[in-house]
């Protein structure tokens, strides 16, 4: 037995296992941070740099020292600068290949700090530059009454459209018709019957074996007259029906002339319904960005909420891919499942612009249906520079994949505003030089549904609006109506999806805006009605009496019809009444009849 | 590499006894076809260095095994995954995922499994034929392979060379 034993092997084997460690104590940290910096590079798709990582095993901990991550839109600026973040791990599930932190703190959150070198791994695509707020152009009704002649000859027309379409619906039907004139039952047919009716004549006075066999005779006669008719009455139905649609077109183009007028009353400003409309076309855009701007951050967070859960079944083996070359895991029930990612608690203190916000996150994981709760987050910051208070709270429920809700809140209080600039427009410039807002902000992602609600007060408000030099009388009124704004309540209410999101927004802006200029807009839209009225009303003159040309030409066929009905009823029952031997049937035996 | 050859032939050719240099070879050849940072690898590199085996065969066996298993691992992997999906052991992979212990091994994963599985199988064949081997050459080859012209081409060669230089040491 001692011939297989090395005992000093054991000694060996233990300077070994202390090398092994020792090496790893020293460079674990070093790895750490590499691991970090790499992951996390490879998520955001720039740079992300950490100064240290300290990993520590009796008790389980890690702490990193300044996180910086690039904004991979500006490589020279950090979207986030982390002070110092400090988490206690659970060594156990560590050892499970589960990393659960119990507790995190992350302490001097910074945004949009400037970086010494750049933080791009791939040439920055030209974009064009975002739309600076207020960069939009008014749709102001205009001020003068536009030159009806030059509208109409380059405008297309309604009217005209359906006047011409009309036109040859017209043309196509009556040669249809008179076509069809040639195939029905004519003159020609008459004659035929007129002869045959004679021959009955004859046969009348060739006894009872002639009378006999007139009967039938005249039986097939009556049958093809009656045919005939029912041809004619068929079709005469059917041209009746033609010419009450194209009559039923023809008055639907009266009317078309006043959808004209509207269109081009909307298309060259002289409605009212812009001013209406007005809070919508100064802060819709905006607030449109927002949802933008939200909706781009939502869907880089959404794969990390979603993880890369891929199995379906509860009880069974899933298996997940990993990278090539490292096989495959195969996962199995747990008896206490947990995600292989969680963060219980996070506590955060952000130094921003406006102050310090601090708040808490619970169960940050990228597998909350394993975990079964979902992701919540609460964060408020008083007496700041510009808010006196700003409260932000929210979950985002992915526990069922199928059936996610996130939904978040926000609120401030005594927010100042200072020189935003509503509208850059040539035209009417209007900038909110100061004010103080009351803003509340639900906010419901349900599946794809999004659902946003916006109330906000701003009070003590001074606007200034439009140029020193205008001369326009209706922005001159519109000028001043805003800046005699104090106080202006607004609600803004956004629907539909993520990537197509319906804002709606309005405000007491709106009544205002009507109040001051509505009626001057009124007065110049009824002139430019009366003049489009009385000039398409001349150009459709001419086409519109061809029109009627068209539609009288189809009485004739209608004539035509009508008369060949007649002719045919007459030959039935004229002709045949008086040539038939009617005298002799009398006396037939057992009372015979003719059958008609 | 040279080196690591000369040293083989020398242990084939000394008065080792056979069945340390195929224990070594064995252990090896779990420890190179399987993931290297395994936990089960350090128990093999304990009972390398408790068991009187042959750590020049150990290493040499290290290298070529290691190299094998790049070639072997969709081989490993389809084992594995046969093994761990396989429905009557799924019970035993369930409780055995519950530990710690086992969790840390990584047993879960294909190619930890299927080369665990593969290198434990071929463990008992593997030993009894490299000393079957090892007792062949050296009771009918070894001397005729000496009196071979290729062999005394190569005793000219640096190989050779090197391999009388480790000679000159004490054996362990």
């Amino acid at each position: 037995m001692a011939k297989w034993i090395r005992w000093w092997g054991l000694g060996a084997f233990v300077v070994f296992a202390a090398i092994v460690g020792c090496v790893w104590i020293f460079f674990v940290d070093g790895w750490v941070k590499g691991a970090i910096e790499g992951a996390g590079t490879k998520a955001v798709g720039a740079k992300v740099e950490l100064d240290a990582a300290d990993l520590s095993l009796f008790p389980a901990g890690l702490s990193l020292t300044r996180l910086q991550v690039t904004n991979p839109k500006t490589p020279m600026t950090n979207a986030v600068e982390v002070g110092r973040v400090t988490m206690s791990l659970d060594g156990l599930n560590l050892l499970r290949r589960k990393v659960i932190v119990e507790e995190m703190t992350v302490e001097g959150v910074r945004l949009d700090t400037p970086r010494t070198t750049s933080g791009a791994v791939q040439p920055v695509s030209d974009m064009s530059p975002e739309e600076e707020s207020g960069m939009f152009a008014l749709a102001l009704p205009a001020l003068e009454v536009p030159d009806v002649k030059n509208i109409l000859e380059k405008e297309d027309l309604e009217t005209l459209r359906m006047i011409e379409t009309l036109k040859e619906d017209m043309q196509r039907e009556k040669e249809a018709w008179k076509t069809r004139l040639e195939k029905l039952p004519g003159k020609a047919q008459l004659a035929q019957y007129e002869e045959r009716v004679k021959n009955l004549k004859k046969a009348g006075k060739g006894g009872l074996d002639g009378l006999l066999g007139g009967v039938g005779e005249v039986q097939a006669l009556k049958q093809d007259i009656e045919q005939e008719i029912q041809s004619l009455t068929g079709a005469k139905k059917e041209f009746e029906n033609t010419v009450a649609s194209l009559r039923t077109r023809f008055k639907q183009i009266q009317t078309a002339p006043q959808r004209d007028i509207q269109h081009l009353k909307a298309k060259y400003h002289l409605s009212p319904q812009g001013l209406a409309n007005m809070s919508q076309t100064l802060l819709g855009p905006q607030i449109g960005w927002w949802v933008h701007q939200g909706a781009t951050w939502y869907e880089r967070a959404k794969p990390l909420l979603e993880g890369a859960r891929t199995g379906e079944g509860e009880d069974g083996p899933q298996v997940h891919k990993p990278l090539r070359g490292k096989g495959l895991d195969v996962h199995f029930k747990e008896a206490h499942p947990l995600p292989d990612f969680l963060i219980r608690s996070t506590k955060v203190s952000a130094d921003l612009n406006f102050g310090g916000l601090a708040g808490t996150v619970h169960n940050i994981t990228t597998d909350q249906p394993t975990l079964g709760q979902p992701t919540t987050f609460d964060f408020s910051g008083d007496r700041l520079k510009g808010v006196q208070s700003v409260t932000l709270e929210g979950a985002l429920n992915h526990v069922e994949p199928a059936d996610s809700k996130d939904q978040f809140t926000v609120q401030a209080k005594g927010y100042e505003l200072t020189n935003v600039a509503l509208s850059k427009d040539a035209k009417w410039p209007v900038t909110l030089t100061s004010g103080v807002g009351d803003i509340n902000v639900n906010t419901e992602l349900k599946g794809q549904a999004l659902t946003v609600h916006g109330a906000g007060i701003l009070r003590a408000i001074h606007l200034t609006a439009g140029r020193g030099d205008d001369s326009n009388p209706l922005t001159k009124a519109l000028s001043s109506a805003v800046t005699d704004i104090s106080q202006l309540s607004i609600q803004a209410d956004v629907t539909g999806t993520l990537d197509q999101p319906d804002v709606t927004v309005s405000s007491d802006l709106d009544r205002i805006l009507q109040d001051a200029a509505g009626k001057m807009v009124n007065e110049l839209a009824a002139k430019f009605g009366a003049e489009l009225q009385t000039a398409i009303s001349a150009k459709i003159a001419e086409p519109m009496q061809q029109l009627k040309n068209e539609l009288s030409g189809f009485e004739r066929i209608a004539g035509e019809l009508t008369e060949r009905v007649t002719q045919h009823h007459d030959v039935l029952s004229s002709l045949l009444e008086k040539n038939l031997p009617t005298k002799g049937l009398k006396d037939l035996p057992g009372g015979f009849k003719l059958p008609f | 590499m040279i080196k690591l050859l000369a040293k083989l032939l020398r242990v084939l050719n000394s008065e080792t006894d056979p069945g340390q240099i195929s224990l070594g070879l064995c252990f090896a050849m779990i420890a190179g076809l399987t993931p290297l940072l395994s936990l089960h690898n350090l128990f093999v590199v304990l009972l390398v260095f408790i068991l009187r085996v042959n750590l020049s065969a150990f290493l040499l066996g290290l290298a070529l095994f290691t190299g094998m298993a790049y070639l072997l691992d969709p081989l490993f992997h389809r084992l594995g995954l046969a093994v761990l999906t396989a429905p009557s052991l799924a019970d035993l992979w369930t409780f055995l995922y519950q530990s710690v212990w086992w969790r840390l091994e990584h047993f879960n994963n294909s190619i930890v499994m299927g080369s665990l599985v593969f290198a434990v199988a071929m463990f008992v064949p593997v030993l009894l034929l490299s000393n079957l081997l090892i007792r062949r050459y050296r009771q009918h080859v070894m001397v005729w392979v000496q009196k071979t012209r290729i062999m005394q081409m190569f005793k000219a060669s640096k190989l050779y060379q090197t391999y009388e230089t480790l000679s000159s040491w004490r054996p362990g």
